[in-house]
C-alpha cells in the first residue's frame, strides 16, 4: 500500500498541507481563493503539533496495517481497502457512535463539527489520481509517498 | 558563487522566443525560479493571515476564524490591502514629487522645456500664469508639490480642478475627497497598523481616497510634468525586443519610473566630448537600452531623443534576459521595477550597476544620489564608471545576443494628445466608431507584467488577442506594454488578428488593434481619454462602455492604480485576486457593492477567453445603457 | 479445517474474517440465533424507524458469500458437546468443527418484578426482534416507561422520542449514564432529555407491575409507592454472557466462559470471544478478540492482552462524550477539572499517570487518552499542561512508516 511519510525535522508549522486537504475536502469545487476558510465542513484532516521547542509534530493517519478505528466501528462505515489497503468511510453506513474517534490511538479522527452526523478523517486523497493533496503542497517537500507492505506483524 | 541553474524548468511566456532564450541561459533568472516557489501559502493568497503582531502570524481556519487580537478574515485582509494601497501610493507619490521637484529646478535655472504646448495646457487647467515658460513652469510645479505637502486635514486643491465634475460629485459625497498625498499614505500607514482600525468598509473607502491622489497626481500629474520637460509623445513606430540592442555602443539599461532624473545625463551621453571617450574606448557612442517603465517612456518620447535611445528592449521580467545578451554594460536604477535577481546576472557578466534614487538601491549598486545642484559632476563620474565597466568587461564577456527578437516597425507615441490629434482634433472618429458597433468598446490593458496568471505575460496577450477579435480596441500602459508589442500586436499587421469591424479601422488608419501609451504612469493618460470620451458624450465614466484589465498585476502601485480605476467608477479585471478572498466583506464591497458606490466593480478572472467574455458582456450592458 | 462459529455477533464475524483471510482454505461454518447480521449498538435506529434491519448490517465486504463459510441462521443452539465439538439444537445435531468459538453474546436481563417476564408489552433491547418488537408495540403505546438510564435505556428513550412518546424513565442510580460519565457530565444529557420532556426518577426501583389482566402492564410501581401508568414497558438493566446452552458441556464458567489468555476455555480448541467471554464488552474489544481467537484457532499463537475495556462514547442530540477508565477518584487521586462554555472535562491521575479521562463536547482527534490510559503512561512530566498532551508528544515512527510510541 501506499502511506505517507513525513519528515517532521523539516515541519515549519506552515499549515500547506492543513490549507490543501481543506481544498482537497471541500463539498464543492473552486481554487484555492474562494475556498471558505471559515467553513468548519472544509476542516483539516491531520493536526500539526507545536513541539515546545520551536519546531512542530505533524500528525497525519498512516493507514494502519492493523486499524483500530476500524476495529472499532460498529456499523462497517469504516472499512480497511482490501487493494489500497487505506481505510476508507461511508459516511451513509455510518451509525455516529464515535467509538473510531476513541480508538485511534494517535488522535486522527474527529467528529464533524457541524452535524456531528459523521467523522472527518485522511481518506488519502482518493479521489485524486495523483498523490495526496498534502504532499503536493508542502514548501519543504516534507511529505511523501511510499510504497509499503501492510500484511499485518504478527 | 554564482547560483546555476541552468537545464532547469522555466515558467512559460507569451513570448516564445524570449521563453526558448531564458531556458537557455547558463544563469538562473525569475522565470527558473517560478518552478521552485510553485507551491504558495494558501492562506497568503487568501490574505486571511496576519503578522501584524508579535502574537501572529495568525491564519484563519474554520478552527479558527480571528486572530489572537480577535480581527477576523475581513480585518486581515482589508487591513493589509490598505497596507499595500497606501504603499503603492507612496511609490507613485514619490515619483510625482521628484518629477515636479526637478520640473521646479529646471525652471529656476532656465532650463529647457521640451513640451510648451503640455505647459500651456497645465497652466489653463490650473489656473496660473507668468511671464515666460519657466515661471509658468514653476507655478505648475509648486501647485503640484504644494498640495502634495499638505496635510491629512486639508483637501488638494487640484483635484477639483483636475477631475471630472460628475465623479468629483461622487468623491465628495462618499466622503472619499483626498488631503495632501503623502499624508494620505502617512495615514493609510497609521489607520491598518496593530490594533486599530478594525471596520473593513472604512478601510476600504481610504483605499479609494488614497487611489484618487494616486491617480490624478502619481499617474495623471507626473505624465503631464514630464511631458514639460521632456517633450510630448508623437506617433511614429519604432523597433522593440532584444533586436534593439547594438554591442557595437557602450550599452546602458535603465530602470524605473523617473525619467527626469536622468535628463543630464542623457543629454551628456550625445555631447561631443563624451562620445568622444566612448570611441576612444573602442565603441561608437552611447545608447539607452529601454526596459521597465522608464524604458517605455523614453520609448513613448522617442521622437525627441532618437540618437540617444535605440528602443524598448523589453518588460520587467526581461530585464535577465536583456542583460544576459552580455551587451549591456551598465545597470542605472531609479525607481522599480528593478528585480533584485539582476543582481548576481550583473555580477556574472561584470555589469556596472549604479543607482541614483537610494529607494532603488541594489546591493552590489553604486549610489550616486540625483542631486540636480551636482548633476554635471554625478553625470560626469557615471560616464567615468561606466566607460571603465565598458572596458574592463568587453574583452571578458561573451555576447550572447538576439537580433531577431522583437519586431521592427512598432507603433508608439500614443498620448491622449497625440491620439487625438491623430484623429483630426477632436474625440468624434473614436465616439463614431463605437456608437456605429464597429467598435464595441475600449479596454485599457494595464498594469505589470507578473509569471503567475500563465506565465510571463501570458494572460495578458492572450486577453488581448481576445479582446480585439471581439472589436474591442486596446489602449495599454505599462509593462504589460512591453510584453504585448514584443508579441507583435503593435505592429500594423496585427490588425488581422482583430474581429472584422475593428480589423477595417485599423486597416483604413494604419494602425494596429492594440495602442501603446507608454508606462504604467500613462494609465493616467488612458483615464484622461476616458475622461474626455465621458465629456464628449456628456455621459459620467461608470456609463462608458470602456474597462480595465490589470491582467497581471504585479505590484502595490498596481493595486492603488486600480483604486483609482475604481474610484473612477470602471469595471477593473484582474488575472488573480489582491490577496483578499478570505474576507467576504471585501470580496462583497470590491466585486458587487462598489457598483452602487463609484460604479466601479472587480472582476477576477485568470481565464483569457472567460475573462474576454466577461468584460465584453459589461461593455454591451454599457452599450445597452447608452441605447447604442 | 473446518471452524465453527457459534453468533453472528461483532466477535463471531471478524473470527470469520479472519480465519479466511489467514488460512483461505480451512472453511467456516456460523451458526445463529440471528437469521440476520446487524450491529446491536444501531437497534435503536430500527426503532426510530431511521434505518430498516438491512440497514442494521455492519458487515461490508463479501465475507457472508465466502465459498468456504456456510452460515446456519435461525437455529438457537441448546447444547454443546465438547469432545465431538459439535453443537445441538435440541436432538438436532447442526454442526461440527475442529475448533469452535463461542462467541453467542449476551441476552438482557429481565428482572423478576411484577409481570416484566411475561408481558406482552415489556421488551429488552439486546436483539433484532427486541427492537422489532418494540417498534410495534410502540404503535399503539402513548406513554412509554424505560427501566435503566445507561446507554441502551437512553437509546431506547432517544428512539421513542422521535416517534413522539412521553418517556418516564427510571434508574436505580443517582444519576444517567452512572457507568459511563460523573454527575456533572450526565446531567448534561439528563437535561436534554428533560427537555424533550422525558421524566427521570433516580435512584428509584421498580417493585411492582399492574396490569390489565389480558398480559399486558398498565402502570409500573417504584418503591416510593409512586405509580407509573404506561402502555409499554422497555427493561434496559443490564446484560448476561448468553452461556446457559454450556451447561453439562464440561467448558469451564463462572458468570461467563473462563478463558485463558488466548482465548481459549477449559476445553482444548473451543474458544470464546466477546460478551460470552466475560471481558466488559464494548464493540471494539468484541471485535479484537474475534480477531485473536480466530489467530489461535489457525493455530498462530497470539494473547489478548487488551482486557481494558472501561470506555465508551456517548451521543445523544449531537453533545458527545468521551470516557476512559476511571469516571470517580480513589482515594489520592488527582482531580483536573475544565469546563467552559461548550465543554466539560475531567482528568483523574495518579502519580502522573492518567487514571481517567472525561471529555464532554468537543472530542477531536482524542483517541489517544485510551493508549495513555491503557498504558498507564506518565503525563505529568512533558514539560507542558497535561490538557495539552497529544499523541505528538509520543511522536515517532516505524521503518514502514507505521507511528509508534516514543517516550
Amino acid at each position: 500500500m501506499k502511506r505517507i511519510f513525513i519528515d517532521q525535522e523539516k515541519c515549519d508549522g506552515c499549515k500547506n498541507c492543513s490549507f490543501a486537504c481543506m481544498q482537497a475536502h471541500r463539498q464543492t469545487p473552486g481554487t484555492v481563493y474562494d475556498l471558505d476558510l471559515l467553513d468548519p465542513k472544509n476542516e483539516a484532516r491531520h493536526s500539526i503539533v507545536t513541539n515546545g521547542k520551536g519546531g512542530y509534530v505533524p500528525v497525519f493517519c498512516r493507514h494502519c496495517a492493523v486499524p483500530d478505528c476500524a476495529g472499532a466501528c460498529m456499523s462497517g462505515a469504516l472499512k480497511k481497502d482490501p487493494e489500497t489497503g487505506h481505510i476508507q468511510y461511508d459516511e451513509k453506513r455510518c451509525g455516529t457512535c464515535f467509538m473510531c474517534v476513541m480508538s485511534c490511538p494517535y488522535g486522527n479522527i474527529k467528529p464533524d463539527r457541524v452535524s456531528r452526523t459523521k467523522i472527518l478523517k485522511c481518506d488519502f486523497c482518493v479521489n485524486d489520481k495523483e498523490e495526496p493533496n498534502c504532499v503536493k503542497s508542502c514548501p519543504k517537500k516534507a511529505i511523501h509517498v511510499e510504497e509499503v507492505v501492510w500484511e499485518a506483524a504478527v | 558563487m554564482f547560483e546555476s541553474c541552468y537545464g532547469c524548468a522555466t515558467c512559460a511566456s507569451a513570448d516564445k522566443p524570449l521563453e526558448e532564450f531564458i531556458a537557455k541561459l547558463p544563469m538562473q533568472t525569475s522565470h527558473h525560479r517560478v518552478d521552485t516557489q510553485e507551491t504558495k501559502c494558501g492562506f497568503g493568497l487568501q490574505g486571511g493571515c496576519c503578522r501584524l503582531c508579535a502574537n501572529g502570524p495568525c491564519r484563519i481556519t474554520p478552527d479558527s476564524p480571528r486572530g489572537i487580537c480577535g480581527a477576523d478574515a475581513d480585518v486581515m485582509v482589508t487591513r493589509n490591502l490598505l497596507r499595500a494601497v497606501a504603499a503603492g501610493s507612496g511609490c507613485y507619490i514619490h515619483v510625482v514629487e521628484n518629477t515636479a521637484l526637478n520640473l521646479r529646478n529646471t525652471a529656476l535655472i532656465k532650463g529647457r522645456m521640451k513640451g510648451p504646448e503640455a505647459l500651456e495646457r497645465l497652466c489653463r487647467i490650473f489656473g496660473v500664469n507668468g511671464k515666460d515658460e519657466y515661471e509658468k513652469a514653476l507655478k505648475v510645479a509648486d501647485a503640484v508639490l504644494a498640495d502634495l505637502y499638505k496635510p491629512e486635514y486639508v483637501k488638494m486643491e487640484l483635484v477639483e480642478k483636475m477631475a471630472y465634475a460628475p465623479r468629483l460629485k461622487v468623491w465628495k459625497e462618499l466622503g472619499i475627497l483626498p488631503g495632501g498625498a503623502k499624508s494620505e499614505v502617512f495615514r493609510g500607514v497609521v489607520k491598518c497598523s496593530t490594533n486599530l482600525n478594525s471596520d473593513p468598509v472604512n478601510m476600504l473607502l481610504d483605499c479609494l481616497k488614497l487611489g484618487i491622489s494616486t491617480g490624478i497626481y502619481g499617474l495623471t500629474l507626473t505624465n503631464l510634468l514630464n511631458d514639460v520637460l521632456l517633450g510630448e509623445p508623437e506617433i511614429r513606430t519604432a523597433a522593440v525586443g532584444l533586436r534593439v540592442i547594438n554591442p557595437d555602443y557602450i550599452n546602458i539599461m535603465i530602470t524605473g519610473h523617473q525619467h527626469t532624473m536622468f535628463v543630464h545625463l542623457q543629454e551628456r551621453l550625445t555631447d561631443a566630448d563624451v562620445v568622444a571617450r566612448a570611441q576612444a574606448a573602442g565603441a561608437k557612442g552611447f545608447k539607452l537600452v529601454g526596459c521597465t517603465c522608464v524604458g517605455q517612456d523614453l520609448q513613448l518620447r522617442g521622437a525627441h531623443y532618437t540618437e540617444i535611445f535605440d528602443g524598448h528592449a523589453g518588460n520587467n521580467y526581461t530585464s535577465e534576459a536583456i542583460l544576459a545578451t552580455g551587451a549591456i554594460d551598465a545597470v542605472l536604477s531609479e525607481f522599480n521595477c528593478t528585480l533584485p535577481g539582476i543582481e548576481p546576472i550583473c555580477d556574472e557578466l561584470l555589469i556596472k550597476q549604479i543607482c541614483i534614487d537610494d529607494v532603488a538601491k541594489k546591493a552590489n549598486a553604486e549610489l550616486k544620489p540625483f542631486v540636480f545642484a551636482e548633476r554635471e559632476k554625478l553625470s560626469n563620474e557615471i560616464i567615468d564608471a561606466i566607460i571603465a565597466a565598458y572596458k574592463q568587461r568587453r574583452p571578458r564577456v561573451k555576447m550572447n545576443l538576439m537580433p531577431d527578437h522583437g519586431y521592427e516597425n512598432t507603433l508608439t507615441g500614443v498620448s491622449e494628445v497625440s491620439l487625438k490629434k491623430f484623429l483630426g482634433g477632436n474625440w468624434k472618429p473614436l465616439i463614431d466608431l463605437i456608437v456605429s458597433g464597429k467598435i464595441k468598446g475600449v479596454a485599457g490593458v494595464v498594469g505589470c507584467s507578473s509569471l503567475v496568471s500563465g506565465g510571463h505575460d501570458v494572460l495578458t496577450v492572450s486577453l488581448v488577442k481576445e479582446l480585439i477579435a471581439r472589436d474591442i480596441i486596446v489602449l495599454t500602459a505599462g509593462c504589460s506594454s512591453g510584453g504585448i508589442e514584443n508579441c507583435g500586436l503593435m505592429v500594423a499587421e496585427a490588425a488581422e488578428l482583430a474581429g472584422p469591424g475593428l480589423r477595417a479601422v485599423c486597416r483604413q488608419l494604419g494602425i494596429p488593434p492594440v495602442l501603446n501609451f507608454g508606462p504604467c504612469l500613462a494609465i493616467g493618460r488612458l483615464e484622461i481619454v476616458a475622461t474626455e470620451l465621458a465629456e464628449a458624450i456628456g455621459i459620467d465614466m461608470p456609463q462608458l462602455p470602456l474597462v480595465l484589465s490589470a491582467a497581471q498585476w504585479l505590484e502595490e502601485q498596481a493595486l492603488a492604480d486600480g483604486c483609482f480605476g475604481l474610484a473612477l467608477g470602471l469595471p477593473l479585471h484582474l488575472g488573480l485576486p489582491p490577496f483578499v478572498t478570505a474576507s467576504k466583506v471585501a470580496v462583497q464591497v470590491l466585486t458587487e457593492d462598489m457598483k452602487n458606490l463609484t460604479g466601479g466593480q472587480i472582476i477576477i478572472n485568470s481565464d483569457a477567453k472567460e475573462s474576454a467574455d466577461i468584460l465584453e458582456k459589461i461593455i454591451m450592458e454599457k452599450r445597452a445603457g447608452l441605447k447604442i | 479445517m473446518k471452524h465453527l462459529i457459534i453468533g453472528v455477533g461483532a466477535a463471531g464475524i471478524s473470527a470469520a474474517r479472519t480465519i479466511l483471510k489467514e488460512k483461505p482454505e480451512d472453511s467456516v461454518v456460523l451458526v445463529s440465533q440471528d437469521e440476520e447480521v446487524y450491529s446491536r449498538c444501531m437497534l435503536h435506529k430500527l426503532i426510530s424507524g431511521e434505518r430498516d434491519a438491512a440497514g442494521l448490517n455492519f458487515v461490508n465486504d463479501g465475507l457472508l458469500e465466502h465459498k468456504n463459510l456456510e452460515w446456519i441462521k435461525g437455529k438457537t443452539v441448546t447444547r454443546l458437546e465438547a469432545a465431538t465439538k459439535s453443537v445441538y439444537a435440541g436432538d438436532e445435531k447442526i454442526a461440527s468443527g475442529d475448533t469452535i468459538l463461542i462467541a453467542t453474546g449476551a441476552n438482557s436481563v429481565t428482572p423478576p418484578i411484577g409481570e416484566l417476564r411475561t408481558a406482552k408489552n415489556a421488551f429488552g433491547l439486546r436483539h433484532l426482534p427486541d427492537a422489532r418488537g418494540i417498534a410495534s408495540c410502540a404503535k399503539n403505546a402513548k406513554e412509554v416507561v424505560i427501566i435503566g438510564a445507561g446507554l441502551v435505556g437512553l437509546d431506547a428513550a432517544y428512539a421513542l422520542l422521535e416517534l413522539g412518546k412521553k418517556l418516564t424513565i427510571i434508574e436505580m442510580a443517582p444519576t444517567v449514564l452512572a457507568i459511563n460519565l460523573d454527575a456533572h457530565a450526565a446531567a448534561a444529557y439528563q437535561k436534554l432529555f428533560e427537555d424533550k420532556g422525558v421524566v427521570f426518577h433516580l435512584a428509584r426501583k421498580v417493585v411492582n407491575t399492574r396490569g390489565d389482566g389480558r398480559g399486558n402492564i398498565t402502570a409500573v410501581e417504584l418503591d416510593n409507592g409512586s405509580l407509573i401508568p404506561c402502555d409499554m414497558v422497555v427493561m434496559a438493566v443490564g446484560v448476561r454472557p448468553a452461556i446457559g446452552f454450556l451447561e453439562g458441556s464440561g467448558i469451564k464458567t463462572e458468570r461467563a466462559i473462563v478463558v485463558d489468555d488466548y482465548l481459549e476455555s477449559s476445553e482444548p480448541g473451543i474458544y470464546a470471544a466477546g460478551d460470552v467471554a466475560g471481558f466488559s464488552g464494548v464493540w471494539p474489544n468484541a471485535q479484537k478478540q474475534g480477531e485473536i481467537a480466530a489467530y489461535n484457532m489457525c493455530g498462530t499463537k497470539w494473547i489478548y492482552d487488551d482486557r481494558f475495556a472501561i470506555k465508551n462514547t456517548v451521543n445523544f442530540f449531537g453533545l458527545l462524550s468521551l470516557s476512559v477508565g476511571a469516571i470517580n477518584p480513589a482515594d489520592g487521586d488527582e482531580v483536573l477539572v475544565k469546563e467552559d462554555r461548550l465543554n466539560y472535562r475531567k482528568l483523574i491521575l495518579r502519580g502522573g499517570v492518567p487514571m481517567g479521562i472525561i471529555l464532554q463536547g468537543e472530542i477531536g482527534g482524542s483517541g489517544f487518552w485510551l493508549h495513555l490510559i491503557k498504558n498507564k503512561m506518565r503525563i505529568d512530566n512533558r514539560g507542558k499542561s497535561v490538557w495539552k498532551v497529544s499523541y505528538a508528544d509520543f511522536y515517532g515512527t516505524q521503518q514502514n512508516g507505521e507511528y509508534k510510541w516514543v517516550v
